[in-house]
Formats: C-alpha cells, structure tokens, sequence
C-alpha cells in the first residue's frame, strides 16, 4: 500500500496525516508510486511494447494535472 | 457494559433534550446526546449493513488497488480518505439548515440531526460508496443509467444540474445577505480574492504544490483582513465605498463566480479552497470546543408557536419544512456525487467505506448539532429580530421588535442596537439567510473562550468570513463544474462547445450557468419577504429528491443483490424522502397561503395589480415578482416530476426483478484478490 501510516509518535502522525489529507505530500505520493510502478510488471509491459515509459513529471506539471483532475467532477458539497 | 453504559447515556441525554419544559438546559446535553447515539449507531447499525446488508470483502481488491495509477487510483490511508471525504462533504448547509431551523425551537431540528443522519444520511453516503467502488468508481448517473435504464440516468443528470443552479443562488443569497450595508465584511470578503490569487501565484510558481506552507501564509494574510476590516468600517472615505446595498453585492457575487469559472483554475478557485478547507476545519474543532468550555445555556424552548406554519423565517408547518430545511446535515442528496466521485477511487479496503461513507456523515451532522446550539443560545427575540425579512415584521427597528414581543419573544429596538455596534455592524435586522445569526451566536461561544466583549466584534466577523469563504468555494467550485455540464450538453449540439479548453466555449458557457443561478439569486434579493423564504426551500426540495434518486438507485442494487429481507435498509429512508419531498414540493406550488405556495403568492399579488392597489411605479417589480413566483412553481414542479419518473422506472425494473420476468444483470466487476496482506 502507498500511503501507509507509518510507525511514528502521535504528533509526528498527525503531521502525516495533515500533510496527506490537504495534498502538500501529493507529489511525493505521486514519484513514489511511479518509481513502484517502474520496478513492477507494468514497466515490463511497457519496454516489451518498446515504447518509452513516459518521463515523471515534474512538481509544476503534476500540480497543475491535480487540480485539473480535481475540480473536472463534483469536489465540493453543501 | 461499555456500550450499555454509552446508551444509557446517549438515552438520558435525549430524554432530557425532549422532555424539557421552562427550565435552563445545558447545550452540552445536545453533544452527549449526538455523541453518545453517533457512537452507538457506528458501533452496532453501521457494523450490521457492512456485514449482513453489503457484504463488505476485505479480500476483494478495490478500484484503487486494481487500478492504480499514483494520480486518480490512488490506495490510501483510512483517515487520510475520512478526511478528504468529511472535507468534500461538509460545506454550509449544515450550518445554515439548523440555524434556519430553529425558528421551530431546538426539539425538530435536533432529532431530525440525529436520527435522519443515523437511519438515513450515512446509510446513503456508506451505500454509494460502497456500490461505486464495486463499479470501478463510477458516478451515480452512470449508476443509474446502467442499474435503471438510459432514461434513469439522464434523469439523474438534470437533476444534478438542476439542483446545482439553485444550491448555488441559494448558497450565494446567503452571502449577500450577510454582508450587505456591512463595509467591514465585504472589505475582507474583497479582500480575499487577492490574498487567493497570491496563493495561487505561490503554489503555482514558487513553491508547486506546497499547501500547507501557502495555507498557513494566506491563513495569516486572511486574520489580518479581518482585523483591517475595522478600520475600514469606520473610515468615513472607505466606508461609503465597501457599503454595498443587496442589489450590489448580488451582482459583485455573480461577476466573481463567472471570473472563477472563467479563470484558470489554479489562480482562484483552488487556493480559495485550500483555504476555506484550512479555516473550516479549524472553526469546526474550535466551536466544538468553545461549546464543551462555555457550556451555553439554550434560550431557545423546545418547541415555538411556529410549528403551525406561520414562521418569520420561513413559512411552512413542522412536516413536511424542517425535513427539507435540514438537509446536509442529515441526509443530502449531494454527497451522493461526492460517494461516487473521487473517494471510491482512494480507498484501499471494503471495509474502509463503513468509515469513510458512514463515520464523515456522523461528523457532519455533528456539525449540524453544534450549529442549532450555537443558533439556540441566542436570546429567542435577538434570533427573530436577525432572522425576520423587513415584509413579515416590519420596516423600522422599533416595529420589529413590536412584532417580535407580539409573538413572546422579548426585544427592543436599543437592544438590537447596541449589539450591532457590539459586532461592529451598522444594523443586524432584516439580515435572513442564517449566516449572521450564527456568526453571533459562534462570536458569544468565541469570546467566552479568549477576549470578552471587547473581541466580540472580532469573532463576529471572523465567524462571517468562515461561512462567507465556504460558500463562495462551493459558488467557485459548483459553476465550475455545472460549466462542465452544459459543455457536455452542448458538445452534442455543436462539437467545438463541448470542448473544455475552447475560449468561446468556456465563456459561454460559463456565462449560461452564471446567469442560472445569477437570475435567481437576484430574485431572491428583491424579494420583499428576504428570498429565503422561497429558495431555500427550493433547494432543500432539490437536494432531498436528489437523495432519493441515490437511495432509489440503491434500493434497485439491493432487489438484484438478493437482499429482498433487508432492502428496507434504502427503502425506508427513499420512502420517507419520497413522502416529505412530494409533500414540500405540492405546498410549494399549491398551497392557499401566499408565504407557502408560489401559485397563491402570484394570483394574490395579480388581485393586488387589477385591483389598482398597486402604485404605478411598483407595477413593474411587482409583476416581476408575479412572473418570478410562478416561474418557482414552475421548477419546484420539475424537480418532482423528474423524480417521479424515476421512481416509476425504477419501480418497474423492481416488479421486473420480484416476478423474475427479467434476467438480474449486476454490474459489479469481477471478483479479484487482493494482493494487500491481513491488515497492511
């Protein structure tokens, strides 16, 4: 699993979570997952294919892909 | 024992809410009393749908286990998913409903906060959730084109759309009301914007991504407008310029909510989010607080004369008003996009949906219970004397509170006036929409707490801007997307309009949604009887229906799951939904009374005109009123129309499924086992 809870003191947690729940670790989520994805069977598939895998993006880029994500569907309620 | 013993408590708390008559009640036994049924009904009635309704599947791998790809499949932490869902959730309505609510005393509001979030608000958001994430995350409309038929799903979608053009007015005339003639909150409302925009710049340029580090910067940058806005009250050059009438202010707000569907998104909408879900938090926590220390005595009784339908706040009887005038907070239709939106793609095991669907919408109506404290602290006369439109109680501050006293309440004139003058406004009568009289009742608890008198002001102000930020994120962020919903209509008239990024396409269409909800919300302002009075309740009708769709939609799941014992677990809810909605929606268009029914109000105020009791240069606005009436009644009878059809497809499909005269399809993907071991 990507964002487990590490084994941390409870203000150190709730500094974690803080940083997961408003997006500021967002980024980091994001390389982690790819650098998991490079080591694991889809990358496989993907030089097989002989394609290059896309490059990471970088911190602006992947900014700007979240937000877009983000507020493209109903974000907020009543 | 434990859990008997918290029952016990959560029992003799409720009795003690209900069955208290004249004599002072703590608002502490609303939180026992919440807490105590919130913990029990997690515990036992939440466990029982998980496991015998659902059938939750830890082994089973979740979309975004399936999936995913570190940007929109995402597993993710239980809490960290609980916190993104409660803050996607919880918006004003749980703060504006109660408080409008209370006009009926403390004792309808509350129970329906309790017991309609227990039995019917979280079971819809853990039920949606739960049926998205076995759908790939799909959203309701999908759901319900798949599970009910095409027309179900273009059914849902007007809806959506429907109930986003008057959430959105409604939700604006709020703010309009709020901080109208009140030069210290529209300067720091203004404010805002920049202090938005620079966070913007920030996280966009200097430090991508950096949210917590530009929340607290604009948080600090946000306090000091707030504290500047005092200055500018009493200035006699910025005064008269941030002293904007209703007809102003209304206009100010929907040029700003074009500009934010219009803008790119990272310059305004987003940062303002990321502070009004900074501030929100935060204010949740503290007035949460703030009640468990002051423990305010309710002045408010349990049931006012109200009840029979005759409300300065707004008209209606008990049933079938304070059930849609309460919606978020204990059951709304809203969330039900939220369920099936981005939260199914973030959760790592079934069994988180009990936690994430369930447990947020308990926070909420949490939300819901601290918000009727803090509007049921206030003294009963200084709640009316805020809450009552000039047109029911009078022009003058000296016949408001006549009326008032008339009813009971006691309160005068120099009392409204110093406590005015207390908050650093220059009237606080006539203000309808529930946001100023909860900011009044949030800066007593506040400055109990940390400041006195003296601060008062301060908090009041600050409690404005919470409420004030909240909604224009909902305004920034429902244009936005109801923007999307046109371009896809439209895309199938015209390709290029359907395109997201085209120019032309994007001002017209956001010029089309603006002017929806900018027509309304206009209409609202000039309304003599304050415009709460018809649309709020126009879009309690519209979120309630839209949360029979979702329950109908739910209900239709569980007739093909097989659950025929236990469907009454969404037929219940949908059934009383069903009941109240239809209810509202035929006083709304029919009643007799002219303050209730649209029709009645249009046919009185045309008398009125052939009757040449109308002065010749009022003629005009008045069959503007005319027309605005029946144009209500008109869409109050959409929206029940466009439910009604779906429930008869929906009850065909079930007599379909009952009879076994058609093959049960469920759209489920396929069972995959979780690669994830026990407890990871």
């Amino acid at each position: 699993m990507q964002h487990s809870k590490p084994g941390i003191s409870s203000l150190g947690w709730l500094w974690w979570w803080l940083r997961q729940v408003t997006g500021d670790a967002a980024f980091e989520n994001y390389l982690r997952a790819r650098q998991k994805q490079l080591a694991g069977p889809q990358a496989l598939a993907c030089h097989a294919k002989g394609a290059a895998c896309a490059p990471a993006m970088s911190d602006q880029q992947f900014y700007l892909d979240m937000l877009a994500r983000k507020y493209s569907g109903v974000s907020r309620c009543c | 024992m434990l859990w008997g013993g918290i029952s016990l408590l959560g029992a003799v708390a409720l009795a003690t809410i209900a069955f208290s008559r004249g004599e002072p009640l703590n608002g502490t036994w609303f939180v026992v009393a919440a807490a105590c049924t919130y913990l029990v009904a997690f515990r036992f009635y939440s466990a029982f749908v998980a496991a015998k309704v659902l059938a939750l599947d830890n082994t089973r791998a979740t979309p975004a286990e399936r999936l995913e790809d570190g940007r929109d499949f995402v597993p993710t932490n239980k809490w960290v998913v609980f916190g993104h869902h409660f803050a996607a959730i919880a918006g004003p309505g749980p703060l504006v409903g109660p408080t409008l609510a209370a006009q009926f005393g403390y004792l309808p509001g509350t129970l329906w906060l309790i017991v309609g979030a227990v039995l019917g608000g979280c079971v819809q958001d853990f039920v949606i959730l739960f049926f998205s994430m076995r759908r790939d995350a799909k959203s309701l409309g999908q759901m319900a084109r798949e599970e009910i038929g095409k027309r179900g799903g273009m059914i849902a979608l007007l809806a959506v759309l429907a109930i986003m053009i008057i959430l959105l007015a409604a939700v604006a005339l709020v703010v309009v009301n709020a901080l109208k003639d009140s030069p210290w909150g529209a300067f720091t409302l203004a404010l805002t914007i920049p202090i938005a925009m620079l966070i913007g710049v920030y996280l966009r340029f200097w430090r991508p991504g950096r949210v917590l580090e530009a929340s607290v910067l604009g948080f600090a940058l946000f306090l000091l407008a707030v504290w500047a806005g005092q200055w500018v009250s009493v200035s006699p050059q910025w005064a008269p310029v941030f002293t904007l009438s209703g007809q102003g202010l209304a206009i100010a707000v929907i040029v700003y909510g074009f500009m934010a569907s219009a803008l790119p998104v990272w310059l305004l909408l987003a940062p303002r989010d990321y502070l009004s879900a900074f501030i929100k938090i935060g204010v949740v926590l503290a007035l949460a607080a703030g009640i468990l220390w002051v423990r305010p005595v309710m002045h408010m009784p349990a049931l006012t004369r109200f009840v029979d339908g005759s409300g300065p706040v707004f008209a209606g009887t008990i049933f079938p008003f304070c059930f849609i005038t309460i919606a978020c907070g204990a059951i709304s239709g809203f969330h039900s996009l939220i369920s099936s939106g981005t939260t199914p793609k973030l959760l790592t095991r079934e069994g988180h949906a009990r936690m994430v669907g369930y447990g947020s919408m308990l926070m909420e109506s949490f939300v819901g219970i601290m918000a009727m404290v803090a509007a049921c602290a206030l003294e009963p006369g200084v709640y009316f004397a805020i809450n009552s439109p000039a047109g029911v109680v009078g022009q003058t501050a000296e016949a408001a509170t006549a009326t008032i006293r008339g009813w009971g309440f006691p309160v005068d004139a120099a009392t409204m006036d110093a406590l005015a003058r207390q908050v650093g406004e220059q009237t606080l009568l006539n203000r309808v929409g529930g946001a100023p009289s909860l900011a009044v009742g949030m800066a007593g608890i506040f400055n109990s707490v940390i400041g006195g008198e003296r601060l008062l002001s301060l908090w009041y102000h600050f409690a404005i801007m919470f409420e004030a930020l909240f909604i224009l994120t909902v305004l920034d962020a429902g244009t936005r997307v109801g923007r999307f919903m046109v371009q896809e209509l439209l895309g199938y008239v015209w390709e290029p309009l359907g395109r997201r990024g085209w120019y032309p396409s994007i001002l017209l269409t956001s010029g089309m949604i603006v002017a929806a909800w900018g027509y309304f919300l206009y209409q609202g302002v000039m309304d003599p009887l304050g415009g709460i009075n018809s649309l709020w309740p126009l879009f309690g009708i519209a979120n309630q229906l839209l949360a029979a769709v979702a329950l109908v939609v739910a209900t239709t799941i569980l007739f093909k799951m097989g659950r025929l014992k236990l469907v009454w677990v969404t037929l219940v809810p949908m059934a009383w939904l069903v009941t109240v909605t239809m209810t509202a929606s035929y006083q709304k268009i029919f009643h007799e009374h002219p303050r209730i029914g649209f029709l009645a109000q249009a046919r009185m105020l045309s008398e009125q005109v052939a009757a040449g009791a109308v002065p010749a240069e009022r003629i005009s606005a008045v069959s503007q009123q005319i027309f605005n009436a029946r144009l209500d009644a008109i869409v109050t009878g959409i929206f029940a129309l466009l439910v009604l059809l779906l429930l008869i497809e929906a009850a065909g499909e079930w007599y379909a499924i009952l009879a076994r005269k058609k093959e049960i399809v469920l759209r489920e993907t396929p069972y995959v086992r979780t690669q994830y071991a026990e407890g990871d």
